[in-house]
C-alpha cells in the first residue's frame, strides 16, 4: 500500500545535518521505500543523503511523502516527527 | 604594527599567538591506467567503506565527549553520505568499467562536490562535508597516513586551505595557540568547533595566507577577524593577555554551599603555568612519564625533586597529585626492560612494575617526592596508578616509609605526602573500603576504569560505543567508589576526561566528588557548571542515575 503525506518542515536548519542525517538513517531503518519532493515537484529517493539534502527544503517549506511498504505508515509517522520537531530537540 | 595585517572572519573572541604550521593533507591517487582486478578494487572499496564508518563512530563520541552533542552530530551527516546508494551505485559502475577504486571514489564524489559547491549557504557547506568523507575514503584506498593534527608542537598555528571537522576535533587546545584558514565562514564546522574548544581562529583570510611561510609568527585575533603577521611586541602582549579570558580564579561550590576543587590534569612542566592562569585549584593528576620518556637513561632524584617542587610552587595555595611512574608494555623506553605482551593494558604496567622490575626507579621516585613534600609550597599528594590488590596497595606504602627512613638516615628533609590509589581497576572498585582505610583519598581515573569495566579497548574502533563513562555499568562503579571512600573518611576525585566535561558535571557531583581534574581548557568551564549546580537536587538525580538500566535511561535522567 502506497501512503502519502505532505509536512510542514520545523527544524531551523531545514533538511541539513541533524535533520537530514536522522531522516535518512529512519528511512534505511524501516522497510519501506520513500520518496520525497516539493508538494508540485519530483520526487528523490529518501535513503539518499545527496538527494535529500539536494531538495533545499529550509524551515517552513512543504515536503511532500510517499511510502510504500508494509512499514509505510510507520515510516511516515517516524518522518514527521523528525519533520517538525526543533532541532534542538530530535533525538536519534 | 604587525609586519602584514590579513582580514577575515573571527571563529571565537580570543586571540593567540604562535608559530606557523601548515596542514597539507595532500593525497596522490594511483595512476589511473593501470589495469585493476576488479573483484578486489570492489572488495577494497568495501573495506574502506567499513573502515570510515568505524572511524566517523569513533570521532562522532570522541567529539560528544569534549566538544559537545550538537557538534558531534556532524559525523552522523557523513555517515549518512558514506552510506549513500547513489555514490556507491557509480563507484560500483566505475570500477565494473576498470577504474581503480580510488578515482572512482574521486569521480563519484566529484560531480556532487560540484553540484553542491554552485549553490549558496547551506547548501555549499554539504560540498565540504562531501569533501571530507571523499578523502577519508581515499586516504584509506591510497594507504596514506593522515597528518597527525593531535601531535603538534606547543604554540603552533595551524594554517590551512581549509580543516574539516574530523581535522578540527583533533586539535588540542592546551597545546594549538590557533588556526587559520584560507576558505570558511562563522558557521563552517571549523568555526564552530573553534568556539566549542575555545580556540582562537580567524577563518576565510583567502589566497593570501598561502603568502605567509611555515615557522613565521603570527597573533590569531578572533576578535577582530585578523592574522597579524610579524606582530610587534604590544601586540604580541595584548594576544597573550587576552588569553585567560573567562576564568574564574576563586574556588567554587554548589548554589548550597558544597565546595568542589576544580584541578588540572597536567602531562608536562610547561601546562603548569597555563593550567593556574585558567584558574584551575590545583593539579589533580600530574603525570610523571615525561620524565621518563625520549631519554637514554632514567632521570636522577635531583632532577625529579626540583620538577616536583616546581609544580607544588605553582599552587602555592592548592594541592598538587603526583602519579608515580606508569609505563606499561606499550611504550618503549630504551633503558627500561619492557617485555612485548600479547595484552599490554592487562600486563606489567603501573604500580606492578615500580613493585618488581622497576622498583630502583620507584625508590629514587619515593625519595624525591618526599624531599619536594617538605621545600615545595603547595600540598604534595603521592598517588599509585592501577592497583588491584590490598597487597599491591600495602607494598607501596612500605616503600613510601622506606625513602622516608633512608632520607632520615642521611639526615636529607623530608616530608611523607598524603597518599591515594587511583581507581582504574574494576578490583579497586569492588575493594575501594580496604584502599580508602589505608590510604588519604582515591582518585577515579575514568579513561582507564571505563576500559577495563566495559572490557572495551578505547583505541578499537569496534567497540567505541562501549567505550563510554555514562554506561551505568560504569556510573554505578563511581558512586560505589565514593560511597566507599566517604564511608572510611578518604577524599575521592575524577582525573579522566569525563570530569571535563560539563555536561557530567551535576551527575559527578551528585555522586558526592569533592574533586574534579581535566585539561586545563575546560577548567573554567566546569568551574561555572559547578557554581550552577544545586548539590541536594544534584544527589537526588545521581541516585535515580544509579538505578537506571540502560544508557538511553541515563542520559535522561542526567539531562
Amino acid at each position: 500500500m502506497s501512503e502519502e503525506r505532505t509536512v510542514e518542515i520545523v527544524p531551523e536548519a531545514g533538511l541539513h545535518a541533524r535533520p537530514a542525517a536522522l531522516f535518512v538513517e529512519a528511512v534505511n531503518d524501516h522497510e519501506a521505500e520513500v520518496e520525497a519532493g516539493p508538494p508540485e515537484g519530483d520526487l528523490v529517493p529518501a535513503q539518499s543523503m545527496i538527494a535529500v539534502t539536494s531538495l533545499g527544503v529550509g524551515e517552513g517549506d512543504e515536503l511532500r511523502l510517499v511510502a510504500d511498504g508494509p512499514e509505510a505508515e510507520a515510516v511516515l509517522d517516524e518522518l514527521e516527527r523528525i519533520l517538525t520537531t526543533p532541532e534542538d530537540e530530535l533525538e536519534a | 604594527m604587525a609586519a602584514s595585517t590579513l582580514t577575515g572572519t573571527g571563529a571565537t573572541p580570543r586571540s593567540g599567538l604562535g608559530t606557523v604550521v601548515w596542514y597539507d593533507p595532500e593525497i596522490t591517487l594511483p595512476d589511473a591506467d593501470e589495469s585493476v582486478d576488479v573483484e578486489a578494487e570492489r572488495d577494497r572499496f568495501a573495506d574502506a567503506v567499513d573502515t570510515a564508518r568505524a572511524e566517523l563512530e569513533r570521532e562522532r563520541d570522541a567529539t560528544a565527549e569534549r566538544v559537545g552533542e550538537d557538534e558531534a552530530a556532524i559525523f552522523d551527516a557523513h555517515i549518512q553520505f558514506l552510506e549513500d546508494p547513489t555514490i556507491e551505485e557509480a563507484v560500483v559502475a566505475s570500477i565494473e568499467e576498470g577504474r581503480p577504486a580510488a578515482h572512482a571514489v574521486d569521480d563519484a564524489f566529484g560531480v556532487h562536490i560540484e553540484q553542491f559547491e554552485g549553490m549558496e549557504g547551506r547548501m555549499a557547506e554539504r560540498a565540504d562535508d562531501l569533501r571530507d568523507v571523499r578523502d577519508r575514503l581515499l586516504r584509506l584506498l591510497t594507504g596514506g597516513d593522515r597528518v597527525n593534527l593531535a601531535d603538534l608542537p606547543e604554540g603552533s598555528v595551524v594554517l590551512a586551505e581549509r580543516l574539516t571537522p574530523s581535522d578540527t576535533a583533533q586539535l588540542d587546545p592546551e597545546t594549538v595557540a590557533g588556526f587559520a584558514t584560507v576558505t570558511g565562514g562563522r558557521t563552517s564546522h571549523a568555526a564552530i568547533f573553534a568556539r566549542s574548544l575555545a580556540l582562537p581562529a580567524v577563518v576565510g583570510l583567502g589566497e593570501a595566507l598561502n603568502d605567509v611561510s611555515e615557522g613565521t609568527e603570527v597573533v590569531v585575533d578572533g576578535d577582530a577577524g585578523e592574522l597579524l603577521v610579524g606582530p610587534d611586541e604590544a601586540e604580541r602582549e595584548a594576544a597573550r593577555a587576552e588569553e585567560g579570558a573567562d576564568v574564574v580564579e576563586e574556588s567554587v561550590e554548589t548554589s548550597d554551599g558544597r565546595e568542589i576543587e576544580v584541578a588540572a590534569n597536567v602531562g608536562r612542566p610547561a601546562e603548569l603555568e597555563p593550567a593556574a592562569a585558567r584558574g584551575a585549584d590545583g593539579v589533580g593528576l600530574y603525570r610523571t612519564e615525561f620524565l621518563f620518556l625520549d631519554r637514554q637513561s632514567p632521570p636522577d632524584e635531583d632532577e625529579q625533586y626540583e620538577t616536583v617542587r616546581d609544580a607544588l610552587d605553582t599552587f602555592p595555595d592548592g594541592r598538587v597529585v603526583v602519579r608515580t611512574l606508569d609505563i606499561g608494555g606499550d611504550k618503549q623506553i630504551p633503558y627500561l626492560d619492557l617485555p612485548e605482551e600479547e595484552n599490554p593494558f592487562l600486563g606489567e604496567r603501573g604500580i606492578r612494575r615500580s613493585l618488581d622490575p622497576d622498583a630502583e626507579l620507584f625508590r629514587t621516585q619515593l625519595r624525591a617526592l618526599l624531599r619536594a613534600a617538605a621545600d615545595g609550597a603547595g600540598e604534595l599528594n603521592v598517588m599509585f596508578p592501577l592497583v588491584a590488590t590490598v597487597e599491591e596497595l600495602e607494598a607501596a606504602i612500605e616503600a613510601v616509609d622506606d625513602a622516608a627512613a633512608d632520607l632520615a638516615d642521611r639526615g636529607v628533609d623530608h616530608e611523607r605526602p598524603s597518599l591515594g590509589v587511583m581507581v582504574e581497576t574494576p578490583s579497586a572498585v569492588f575493594m575501594a573500603d580496604e584502599f580508602a582505610r589505608r590510604v588519604d583519598f582515591l582518585s577515579i581515573g575514568t579513561n582507564d576504569l571505563t576500559q577495563y569495566v566495559m572490557a572495551a579497548d578505547r583505541e578499537n574502533e569496534r567497540v567505541g560505543d562501549l567505550h563510554d563513562p555514562t554506561h551505568p555499568g560504569v556510573v554505578r562503579a563511581i558512586g560505589r567508589t565514593v560511597e566507599q571512600a566517604h564511608a572510611n573518611d578518604a577524599w575521592v576525585g575524577m582525573c579522566g576526561e569525563m570530569a571535563g566535561n560539563p555536561d557530567v558535571t551535576e551527575l559527578l557531583v551528585g555522586l558526592g566528588l569533592d574533586e574534579l581534574s581535566m585539561s586545563a581548557v575546560t577548567v573554567p568551564d566546569v568551574k561555572v557548571a559547578v557554581s550552577e549546580t544545586e548539590y541536594s537536587a544534584a544527589r537526588e538525580r545521581a541516585d535515580s542515575a544509579r538505578r537506571v538500566a540502560t544508557r538511553s535511561e541515563l542520559h535522561e535522567t542526567i539531562q
